[in-house]
């Protein structure tokens, strides 16, 4: 007992630092499961993205290691011949046309339905929100008549017009929590000195909310990249088409799977996607905590 | 036995087909009849318009290209700017439902897994001159060119050819267990059983996809089973021999299959084969070609048979290919005349598929057939069309029968009984679930 | 946005309003609750009218079809009015994709919850490597499902599947060919397992984040009020930080649900419904008898058949929503 008291106080400072390693030790043990679901699989995508084809097909190898030299050429091949380069710039083309009209639409929406008092303004932010029950299956038909008659058909400017159908609802509804945070008396002050309510609108509140802004863009990039069917629908030009039905339509030729190239196209736009996410995680955060607490 | 294989027709250079001339003695009629074809003035009014064709990617992807470059050169050659598009045959009909309702899209259209001629034959152009010269130049059309693209006694579709699912076994194996190449399906089932027990177990697939619905199609009408009635307007599948397929499917699969099958897609009998595990599959000869590129010991020992034969006879399943016009075209003359012309590129077109296009024309299979009749394993495919059949059987390739295939139900019911279910149980569903459809269409 | 266009005015009446409240005729245009209307449905209109033009008027015409015997090439048919969903629900097979859908709906959200929750619990701790860790859980949301999809499919290949090969070397499974190597997309509730859990897998970074973002934002002093007063762990969760992340919990489980509830890519692309239906829900149906079989009007009927079930619900969450949100 007698030695033990000094190594105590001796102890001191260290058992904090103790207590922080085991903290991280449980923490990180708690994550590897979620680490091995979620990763993974992408990391294994990764390998097959640069293994060669025979590689993939050895019976008894190691899946997650190389049995013969890893290559590049699955990444060549997407460049040189597939339209792989074509599919980016119309993804990001579409992205961004799509995230324009959604800002343009869902903004006055969200704030008008959020702030203004309107009557009747809860039944039409209802019945926003209910287009997106509307199964995409049945609705390509009738848009395809659409698409056709704005002389969009096979052309990506097409999907510019239809994936704002889907995002308008979400984002309305997003921004409409978004705006209930910001404090009236920011938007009053700004009236007294002679704003009109869209000067208000402009000059003071959207500035506070660009959080919720980035909010609405990364849903609006997120959402487009999860559509086939309108794509598969409106665009068969291999050059017009975006990254997904690209990828899934022209890497697969009969029975012949591009395991390679499929995964290689599907990496290079995850991944910086979620590289991106990540600068915007902590606005992101905030925007959606705006959206949920008034 | 002298014909030469036709060249790539050369047709900017007159000076070459003239040597060729000189040098083919021996083969001068036929190369006459070539030049009379290359020769066929396309009319001047597709002179400067543009023809969009949408096709599927063909399981040989050289094909593909060969086609791309083919459907170009011809552009070039009459003028007209050709675009060909690809996307894959299962997301075809979801194109076509679009580009109807749209009621615009692709000048020509191409029909394959999912004939949709009977759907949309009020809307395509009727293609009956077209289809009647060219069964008059080649000997007629196989009698089952007509239940893919005939609707009322007009062609609103021509056949452009179909893909033939035959029995691809492993030679060494089935020689190992003492067996010669398989005759019947009891010799498939008999080999399954013994080879399984050495690790080389069969599989046909169970599951929901292309193949599923053709091979299990091609063991029914083998035992003799009728789908429906000459006309397509009678079901004719509740019958004892429908019966005697389910218990035989299961049988099949009890003693030789791997439990793969219910989780497989149209290309994993592919990869099972060249892997070297499978003993024998039933697939299309693409998967033969893709072996010969991954696994070249197995390629070697794989044989190919027609088709094996059991109680009601030999019926092999095929997948027609058909080309068709929608009435909405904006070149129809153009797209007349590109049938036409491929048509008449048969041979050329069955050599870069590989000799997995087999022709629907009559005279087409005159020996040696391009590709098949210099591979000697595939040689016997040479006789295929005599025993090919397609869904819905005997009947036509109707609407009702199209939604009886898309909905799986035959794969099902031998997936239900494979699985330890009923026969009398699976075939009351089964049979339940077709009647419901054919009397949806009769309404 | 400055001009007041006919267009963006709902009622027809409220372009002679839009003039009248400038040059003054009426004066109640010119009270600030007028001026605040007009203002307020100038704003709303291009939103309203985006979804009205381009969701509410086909989805009218696949209300008729639903009602029609329409085929592919024969649209405009005949008014069978609800034949096709009496036709629909006298089939053994729809009650089938009846039954997965919701099971796949309920059991996927139940699963994106709980584990969304844990790792979000993870996630708001302090620790080095946070941010790599939350840039790396959140790749599954990014990829294009289309594709990732098929990764999937050849993860649970049959053959030279990486899962297998893993519990195999884990010794949790024998080898290639013995009775207990699993087939995950070939055995009935293994297949409706795995499209499942390709769901989750998707979905759950998504609900991950959205929680750590309601734990961010509840104030500290609330949850240390509560330690305080000495209420346990899953009470304080329960009383304090539900009720405060609730309407965004609310509204993006609302989107998820109807999102996977209407999703057909998943399903379509690893098993089309197979084996024998155990993985078959309303879109494979819908898809393959609507447009692949080419009955639209069946195919429209099954598609819509949940919406006047989810109508309902969803007015209901929604009215709460606001409720509490005001």
């Amino acid at each position: 007992m007698a030695t033990l008291a000094p190594t105590l106080g001796q102890r001191a400072p260290r058992t904090a630092r103790a207590r922080s390693v085991r903290r991280h030790v449980f923490i990180y043990l708690g994550l590897v499961p979620f680490m091995i679901i979620a990763v993974g699989p992408v990391i294994w995508m990764f390998i097959t993205a640069i293994k060669q084809d025979a590689d993939l097909y050895l019976v008894g190898a190691i899946p997650f290691w190389f049995n013969q030299p890893p290559t590049w050429k699955n990444f060549d091949f997407l460049f040189h011949n597939t339209f792989y380069g074509d599919w980016i710039v119309n993804t990001m083309a579409i992205s961004f046309w799509v995230s324009a009209i959604t800002l343009l639409t869902a903004v006055p929406a969200g704030y008008a339905l959020a702030r203004l008092r309107l009557p009747f303004a809860e039944n039409l932010g209802i019945a926003i929100f209910m287009t997106y029950l509307v199964p995409a299956i049945i609705l390509f038909i009738p848009l395809a008549r659409v698409v056709t008659e704005l002389g969009l058909q096979d052309s990506w400017w097409a999907l510019v017009v239809v994936y704002p159908t889907f995002t308008i609802p979400f984002c309305t509804w997003l921004l409409m929590g978004f705006f209930k945070t910001v404090p009236f008396e920011i938007e009053e002050a700004a009236m007294v000195d002679g704003c009109g309510q869209l000067g208000a609108l402009l000059r003071v509140v959207l500035p506070v909310s660009w959080p919720g802004l980035i909010t609405a863009v990364i849903f609006s990039f997120t959402l487009s990249m999860q559509d086939f069917l309108y794509s598969l629908a409106f665009v068969s030009i291999s050059e017009e088409k975006p990254v997904p039905l690209g990828v899934a339509t022209e890497l697969i030729r009969g029975d012949i799977y591009f395991w390679g190239s499929l995964m290689a196209g599907a990496l290079l736009v995850g991944v910086p996607v979620a590289i991106v996410y990540n600068f915007f995680l902590d606005r992101f955060i905030s925007g959606i905590t705006g959206a949920a607490i008034k | 036995m002298s014909e030469p294989r036709p060249p790539r027709p050369n047709l900017a250079a007159g000076v070459d087909r003239r040597r060729f001339l000189k040098v083919s003695g021996g083969g001068l009629a036929s190369a006459t009849l070539l030049t009379m074809l290359d020769a066929r003035q396309a009319p001047a009014q597709i002179k400067g318009t543009t023809l969009r064709m949408l096709k599927w990617s063909h399981y040989v992807p050289a094909y593909d290209v060969w086609f791309d470059k083919f459907a170009k050169e011809w552009g070039e050659k009459n003028g007209v700017t050709v675009r060909v598009d690809h996307i894959p045959h299962l997301e075809l009909p979801a194109r076509y439902a679009a580009e109807f309702a749209a009621g615009a899209g692709h000048d020509l259209i191409y029909f394959v897994g999912q004939i949709l001629t009977g759907h949309y034959y009020r809307n395509l152009i009727d293609l009956s001159d077209l289809a009647d010269a060219l069964g008059k130049k080649n000997g007629g059309w196989l009698e089952s060119a007509k239940s893919c693209a005939l609707v009322g006694g007009r062609w609103y579709g021509v056949p452009d050819f179909f893909i033939s699912i035959p029995v691809l076994y492993r030679k060494d194996l089935f020689a190992s267990v003492g067996m010669e190449a398989p005759q019947t399906w009891d010799d498939l089932r008999n080999a399954g059983k013994q080879l399984k027990a050495k690790g080389h177990p069969t599989g046909m697939q169970f599951s929901r996809c292309n193949d599923s619905n053709h091979n299990w199609r091609a063991l029914m009408y083998c035992f003799g089973v009728k789908e429906t009635d000459p006309s397509g307007q009678n079901i004719t599948i509740d019958s004892k021999e429908m019966r005697e397929a389910l218990r035989f499917g299961k049988a099949l699969y009890d003693e030789g299959m791997t439990p793969e099958v219910f989780s497989w897609d149209d290309a994993s009998d592919n990869r099972f084969l060249a892997s070297g595990v499978a003993s024998w599959i039933h697939d299309a000869i693409s998967a033969y070609h893709s072996t010969r590129l991954t696994n070249p010991k197995v390629f070697e020992q794989t044989f190919v048979v027609p088709e094996v034969s059991g109680p009601g006879g030999k019926w092999n399943v095929g997948e027609p290919n058909v080309w068709a016009i929608w009435k909405f075209s904006k070149n129809v003359p153009a797209a007349k005349e590109f049938i036409q012309w491929i048509a008449d590129h048969q041979k050329e077109a069955m050599e870069a598929s590989l000799g997995y296009n087999m022709p629907f024309l009559k005279d087409q299979y005159k020996k040696p057939m391009p590709y098949l009749g210099k591979d000697t394993k595939l040689a016997a495919l040479q006789d295929q069309e005599k025993i090919t059949a397609f869904f819905g059987y005997p009947g036509p390739m109707t609407p009702p029968a199209q939604e009886v295939l898309t909905t799986f139900i035959v794969p099902d019911m031998f997936t239900r009984v494979a699985r330890g279910g009923d026969v009398e149980e699976t075939m009351k569903w089964g049979v339940g679930e077709i009647r419901r459809i054919y009397a949806k269409h009769k309404a | 946005m400055t001009e007041l266009s006919a267009g963006g005015v709902p009622p027809s009446t409220s372009l002679s309003v839009a003039v009248g409240g400038r040059v003054g005729v009426q004066s109640w245009w010119r009270t600030p609750t007028a001026r605040r209307y007009l203002f307020g449905y100038t704003l709303l209109a291009p939103a309203v009218l985006y979804v009205l033009l381009l969701v509410g008027i086909p989805f009218v015409f696949s209300l008729y079809l639903a009602m029609s015997d329409a085929s592919v090439g024969v649209p405009v048919a005949r008014f069978v009015g609800l034949e096709n969903f009496k036709t629909a629900v006298e089939n053994a097979t729809f009650y089938v994709a009846l039954r997965n859908t919701i099971v796949f709906t309920l059991g996927a959200g139940i699963m994106k919850g709980l584990l969304g929750t844990t790792l979000a619990f993870l996630l708001v701790q302090p620790f080095r490597g946070r941010k790599i860790i939350r840039a790396l859980v959140v790749i599954p949301f990014t990829l294009p499902i289309a594709v990732s999809v098929l990764g999937w499919k050849w993860m649970f290949d049959s053959q030279f599947s990486v899962i297998n090969w893993a519990l195999n070397k884990a010794a949790l499974i024998g080898p290639y060919g013995s009775p207990d190597w699993p087939v995950w997309l070939g055995q009935p509730w293994l297949a409706f397992f795995s499209v499942m859990f390709v769901n989750v897998w998707r979905g759950f970074p998504f609900s991950a984040i959205v929680l750590l973002a309601g734990l961010t934002s509840v104030p500290p002093e609330i949850i240390d009020a509560a330690k305080v007063d000495g209420t346990s762990f899953l009470k304080r969760f329960r009383l304090v930080i539900v009720p405060m992340i609730a309407p965004i919990l609310f509204i993006g489980s609302a989107f998820d649900t109807v999102f996977t509830l209407s999703d057909l890519s998943i399903v379509y692309l690893l098993t089309n419904g197979g084996p024998d239906g155990a993985t078959e829900i309303l879109p494979t149906l819908a898809y393959n008898t609507g447009i692949r079989g080419g009955a639209l009007g069946r195919g429209a009927a099954i598609s819509l058949f949940l919406f006047p079930l989810l109508l309902p619900a969803m007015i209901m969450l929604l009215r709460t929503l606001r409720r509490r949100q005001y």
